[in-house]
C-alpha cells in the first residue's frame, strides 16, 4: 500500500479528531480570504491611494493576521500530532522509519490543508459578502448581492495559507523525524519543562516585561504611527515576557510554599495550569496579544465612529447651511444658485454679531478651547427663533426685557447654566434668562458661534459688529453631493474674485454629512470591527482546541479523584478554579493596555464631540462589554460541556 | 473490620445477564492480609469495585465496622473512601500532572489535613517505602515498581485502615513484583495495615495470610497459611488451583 493511500485512509478514520482540525483550518482560510478581500476592496484601495500611512497599516495588519493565523496553524497541527502520537509510535514500532511516518503525517495534512483552503475561500467569500450587506444596510446604502471572487484576494490567500501551513507542517515533520518511539507513545502524557530555568533570569524577564509593558502602552498613546508601532512591539514583547516568566515562576513559588500548595484545591489548579507549562505560557501570551488587538480594534472603531457621529450631529442639523465670511459679505451668488437649483421650503439669511467683549469666553477659559471669534458671538432673537423652526426644534419663550438666552453645546451647559452675572452686550447689560443645548451648528468659525452663542432681543443687537453672514434652509429634498460641491465651488470662486484669502464660505448639508459618515464608517470603522471579530474568533477557536485536547486528561484525573474519595462539590470547585485562572489570566493585561489606549483615544477629539453614548467612558464600557459578552458566552458553554463530560456521574 | 455478606452482582438486562458475583461472603479481620484469587473474568475486579463503593451490589450487604455502605449518601461514600480506603491498582492510577510527592500528598489534601504538615508526612512515609529520592519526579519518569510504591504510599499516608489492591504486580517484572509483595507484607506486619488484594497469580497469593478462591463469581475454597513457610504455602495454592480444574496454566 502506498503512503498516499494509507494517509487517506487514516484521515478518513480519524474523522472526528480531524473534524476539529479541519474546521479550524477552514475558518483560518475563510478569515484570511475575507481579510484579503477587504484589503483589496475598492473602498479601502481608494482610501489607501490617498494615504501612505493607510497602505502601511494594511501591510502591517496583513503581517499581524498572517502571524496570528500562522500560529493558529502551528498550534492545531501540533495538537493533531499530540492526538496521534500513540498511533505514530505504533507505526514506528511495527517497522516504519521516522522519515516514513513524517512523510505520512505531511501528506495527510497537505490533503486536509488543500481541502480546507478551497472550502475556506468559498466560505470566506460568502462571509465577506454577508458582512458587506449588513454594513451597507446599516447605513442605508444600496447593495447588490454578487458572489464574485476577487482574484488578487484569492491569490494572496493562497500564498499566505500555503506559507503558514507548510511552515507549520515542516516544523512538525522535523519534530517527528527526531522523535524517539517512547516520546511519541507518551506525547500527550508528558509535562513540559520551564522555559526560564533560573530564578534570576525569570525575575529579570518579569521586571523587564513590566517595564516594557508600561513603556509600550505609553508609546501607543503617542498617536504617531511609527512610535505607536514601536509601542505595539514593546507591548507584545512585554506580554510574552510576562507570561513566560509568570508561568515559570508559579512552580517555583509553590515549591517554596508547600503549605500553600496543599491547601484546598490549590494543588490541582496549579498543576492543571503548569502541566503544559511552556505551551501554556506561550498560549496565554498569544491570547493576550490577540485580546489586546481585539479590544483596541473594537475601541478604535467605536471612537472613530463616535467622532464622525459627534461632529456630524452638530454640523448637520440644517438641511443646508452656509457661513459667509469676508470683506464684502455678499450672499448673492449662493442665493441665486440655490434659487435656480434647490427647492427650498423655508430659509433664513442672518448676521452673526459680536459683543466686542470676552466676558463669557474668559469665564469659560478652562472648559472651553479658543473660540476663534475674538469676542462673545451674538444672535438676534428673531433669527434664533427662525433657526429653531428650521431645525425642527420646539419653540421657546423669548428673552424678557433686559434678558438674554444662551444656546450652547451640551458640554458647556454645566458652567454656563450657573452663570449669574449681567452680560454686557453693546450698551445694555442683560441678565442670563434661559439655556438651550440642541445641536445648532456650533463647531466652526463661520457657524452659530463656537460652542456657545448669546441670543439677545433684536433691539439689543442693533449696531453690533457683524462677524459673518449665515444662511440656513429647510429643503424639499435632500441636498445632493453635486449641489454641495457646486456651492463650495462658488465659495472658492468668490474667494479668488475678492482676492481675500481669509474670507471664505462654509457649506454644510445634512444629507451630505450623513452620507460622508456612512462612507467613512464603511471604510474605516467596519474593517476595524471586522478585524476585531476575526481575531476574537481565532482566539475562541484556539481555546476550543485546547479544551478538546485537555478533555481526556481531565476525565481521567477526575475519575481517579472520584475513586480516591474527592467530594463532587470540591471537584467542581477545582475545575472551576482551573477554568477561572485559565480564562482570566490572558484577559487582565489585555484589558489594562486596551483600556488606557481606548480611553486616551476617545479623549483626544475637541470637547463636545465624544458625548452621550460616545463618551470615553461609554466607549470603554461598550468595548469591554462586547468583548466580555462573547468571552462569557464561550466560557459558559465550555465550562458546562466540560463539567458534564469530565466529572464522574 | 469488613464483612461481605451474600453479595451478588449482575450486569446487563433481562435476556443478556452476566452474574459477575454470586452469593459471595467473607470477612476481613483487622490487620489481616487477605488475597482473593481467581482466573481472569472470575469477578475479582467487580468484587473490589463493590467493596471500594465505586460500584453498587445487586444484592447482599457490605459492612464496614458494622455500617452498611449501601446506607451511606454519595458525599458520605466519598468521605468513607478518602478516610478509610487506600487503592493500589494494576495500571498505577497516578496523576500524570503531579509529582510523586504531590500524588502522595493529594490523599492528605483530600482529607483536609493541615497543609503545613503535608510535606513532612509525605516524606515520612516515602522514607519507609524507600522512594525518597524520586519525590520530585513525575510518574512517567519513574519505573513501574516505583509507581506501585508511590501508590502504596498514597494508599496509606492518610491513615486509611484498609488497603485494596487489584493485581498490583500485574504490570511489573518478577523482581519488582517481589519487591512490592515484600513491601506489602512488611506494611501488614510492621505498620498493621489491613490488606485486601486480588490476583490471578499464585506467587503473589503466597504472601497472604489467607487465600480465598473465586471461580465464576463464587467463593470456592479457602486456604490458611498458619505457621507455614511461603514456599510451602505457594505449593498448596497450586494444588488447590489444580483441583479447581485445569486452569493452572492459565493462572500462571
Ligand atoms: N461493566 C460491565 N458490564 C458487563 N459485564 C461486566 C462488566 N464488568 C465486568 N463484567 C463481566 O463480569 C465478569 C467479571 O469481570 P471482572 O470482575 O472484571 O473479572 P476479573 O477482574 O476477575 O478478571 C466478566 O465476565 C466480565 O465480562
Ligand atoms: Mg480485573
Amino acid at each position: 500500500m502506498t503512503y498516499c493511500k494509507l494517509a487517506l485512509r487514516n484521515a478518513r478514520r480519524q474523522a472526528r479528531d480531524y473534524l476539529v482540525y479541519f474546521v479550524t483550518m477552514v475558518l483560518a482560510a475563510a478569515l484570511l480570504y475575507s481579510f484579503n478581500a477587504l484589503a483589496v476592496s475598492d473602498e479601502v484601495q481608494t482610501l489607501a491611494a490617498r494615504s501612505a500611512n493607510l497602505s502601511l497599516m494594511i501591510a502591517l495588519a496583513s503581517l499581524a493576521v498572517v502571524c496570528v493565523f500562522g500560529w493558529l496553524a502551528a498550534y492545531s497541527t501540533r495538537f493533531m500530532l499530540s492526538r496521534r502520537g500513540r498511533e505514530f509510535g505504533l507505526y514506528l514500532l511495527s517497522g516504519l522509519t521516522n522519515r516514513q511516518v513524517a512523510r505520512l503525517f505531511f501528506l495527510e495534512n497537505v490533503t486536509v490543508g488543500a481541502a480546507a483552503l478551497v472550502l475556506g475561500a468559498a466560505f470566506g467569500g460568502l462571509l465577506w459578502q454577508m458582512l458587506r450587506a449588513v454594513v451597507l444596510a446599516m447605513f442605508a446604502q444600496p447593495y447588490r448581492f454578487a458572489l464574485e471572487f476577487s482574484l488578487p484576494a484569492l491569490g494572496l490567500t493562497g500564498l499566505y495559507f500555503s506559507l503558514i501551513y507548510l511552515l507549520a507542517l515542516g516544523r512538525n515533520r522535523k519534530r517527528i523525524r527526531k522523535m524517539k518511539i517512547y516520546d511519541l507513545l507518551c506525547f500527550d502524557r508528558q509535562n513540559e519543562g520551564t522555559v526560564l530555568r533560573t530564578g534570576k533570569l525569570r525575575r529579570l524577564v518579569f521586571v523587564l516585561s513590566l517595564v516594557l509593558g508600561v513603556a509600550g502602552t505609553c508609546l501607543l498613546l503617542r498617536m504617531d504611527l511609527y512610535v505607536a508601532l514601536a509601542g505595539a512591539l514593546c507591548a507584545i514583547l512585554a506580554l510574552f515576557g510576562f507570561f513566560l516568566s509568570f508561568a515559570s515562576g508559579v512552580p517555583a513559588f509553590f515549591d517554596r510554599r508547600p503549605a500553600r500548595k496543599y491547601r484546598g484545591q490549590n494543588l490541582l489548579i496549579f498543576r492543571g495550569l503548569t502541566a503544559k507549562l511552556a505551551s501554556m505560557g506561550m498560549l496565554m501570551a498569544v491570547l493576550s496579544v490577540v485580546f489586546t488587538a481585539t479590544l483596541i480594534s473594537e475601541g478604535s472603531s467605536s471612537v472613530l465612529y463616535g467622532i464622525m457621529k459627534g461632529r456630524t450631529a452638530e454640523s448637520a442639523c440644517f438641511d443646508l447651511y452656509i457661513g459667509i465670511e469676508g470683506e464684502r459679505l455678499d450672499p448673492g451668488p449662493y442665493l441665486s444658485y440655490i434659487g435656480e437649483n434647490i427647492p427650498v421650503e423655508r430659509e433664513r439669511l442672518y448676521p452673526v454679531c459680536l459683543t466686542g467683549k470676552t466676558q463669557l469666553q474668559d469665564y469659560l477659559e478652562g472648559a472651553y478651547y479658543n473660540n476663534g471669534y475674538g469676542s462673545d458671538p451674538v444672535l438676534r432673537w428673531s433669527d434664533y427663533a427662525a433657526l429653531r423652526a428650521l431645525a425642527g426644534y420646539p419653540a421657546v419663550e423669548p428673552p424678557g426685557p433686559g434678558q438674554c438666552l444662551i444656546h450652547c453645546m451640551p458640554y458647556l451647559a454645566g458652567p454656563l447654566g450657573t452663570y449669574q452675572e449681567a452680560i454686557l452686550v453693546g450698551d445694555s447689560a442683560l441678565s442670563p434668562g434661559g439655556l438651550y443645548t440642541e445641536h445648532l451648528s456650533q463647531s466652526y468659525g463661520t457657524a452659530n458661534g463656537r460652542g456657545y452663542i448669546l441670543v439677545v432681543p433684536d433691539e439689543a443687537a442693533v449696531g453690533l459688529p457683524v462677524h459673518h453672514l449665515a444662511y440656513a434652509a429647510k429643503t424639499a429634498r435632500p441636498v445632493t453631493t453635486e449641489q454641495v460641491e457646486a456651492l463650495a465651488g462658488l465659495a472658492s470662486a468668490e474667494r479668488a474674485r475678492q482676492e481675500d484669502l481669509s474670507g471664505y464660505a462654509f457649506v454644510l448639508s445634512k444629507a451630505y454629512e450623513e452620507a460622508e459618515v456612512a462612507a467613512q464608517a464603511l471604510m474605516v470603522c467596519f474593517p476595524l470591527y471586522y478585524l476585531a471579530l476575526a481575531l476574537m474568533s481565532t482566539a475562541v477557536t484556539i481555546l476550543t482546541i485546547r479544551q478538546l485536547s485537555e478533555m481526556e486528561r481531565f476525565r481521567r484525573q477526575f475519575a481517579l479523584l472520584h475513586e480516591l474519595g474527592m467530594d463532587r462539590r470540591e471537584m467542581a470547585r477545582a475545575l472551576g478554579g482551573q477554568f477561572a485562572l485559565y480564562y482570566a489570566l490572558p484577559a487582565v493585561p489585555a484589558v489594562l493596555i486596551a483600556v488606557s489606549f481606548i480611553g486616551h483615544l476617545a479623549m483626544m477629539p475637541e470637547p463636545g464631540v465624544m458625548v452621550g453614548i460616545n463618551s470615553p467612558a461609554a466607549i470603554v464600557i461598550t468595548s469591554l462589554g462586547v468583548f466580555f459578552l462573547i468571552y462569557a458566552i464561550y466560557i459558559l458553554l465550555a465550562y458546562t460541556s466540560l463539567k458534564r463530560n469530565v466529572l464522574p456521574k | 473490620m469488613l464483612q461481605v455478606q451474600n453479595i451478588e452482582k449482575v450486569y446487563g438486562s433481562k435476556n443478556n445477564v452476566t452474574r459477575a458475583l454470586d452469593r459471595v461472603s467473607f470477612e476481613v479481620a483487622d490487620g489481616e492480609f487477605l488475597v482473593i484469587m481467581g482466573a481472569s473474568g472470575s469477578g475479582k475486579t467487580t468484587l473490589l469495585n463493590c467493596i471500594s463503593t465505586i460500584d453498587t451490589v445487586s444484592a447482599g450487604k457490605i459492612l464496614m465496622d458494622g455500617v452498611n455502605v449501601a446506607d451511606l449518601s454519595e458525599a458520605a461514600l466519598a468521605k468513607f473512601r478518602r478516610e478509610r480506603l487506600g487503592f493500589v491498582f494494576q495500571d498505577f492510577n497516578l496523576l500524570d500532572t503531579l509529582t510523586v510527592e504531590e500524588n502522595i500528598g493529594l490523599a492528605l489534601s483530600l482529607n483536609h489535613v493541615d497543609p503545613k504538615t503535608v510535606q513532612t508526612r509525605v516524606r515520612e512515609i516515602a522514607g519507609k517505602l524507600g522512594i525518597t529520592d524520586i519525590l520530585a519526579k513525575f510518574p512517567y519518569q519513574i519505573s513501574g515498581g516505583q509507581k506501585q510504591r508511590t501508590a502504596c504510599a498514597r494508599a496509606l499516608v492518610a491513615g486509611q485502615s484498609l488497603l485494596l489492591a487489584d493485581e498490583p504486580t500485574g504490570a511489573l517484572d518478577s523482581r519488582a513484583a517481589k519487591n512490592l509483595l515484600e513491601l506489602l507484607s512488611l506494611l501488614n506486619r510492621d505498620m498493621g495495615a489491613t490488606i485486601l488484594m486480588v490476583t490471578h497469580d499464585a506467587y503473589s497469593a503466597s504472601y497472604a495470610g489467607r487465600v480465598l478462591f473465586l471461580k465464576d463469581g463464587r467463593v470456592f475454597n479457602e486456604l490458611l497459611r498458619g505457621g507455614r513457610g511461603r514456599s510451602v504455602f505457594y505449593h498448596e495454592i497450586l494444588d488447590v488451583l489444580a483441583a479447581l480444574g485445569g486452569d493452572v496454566s492459565d493462572v500462571l
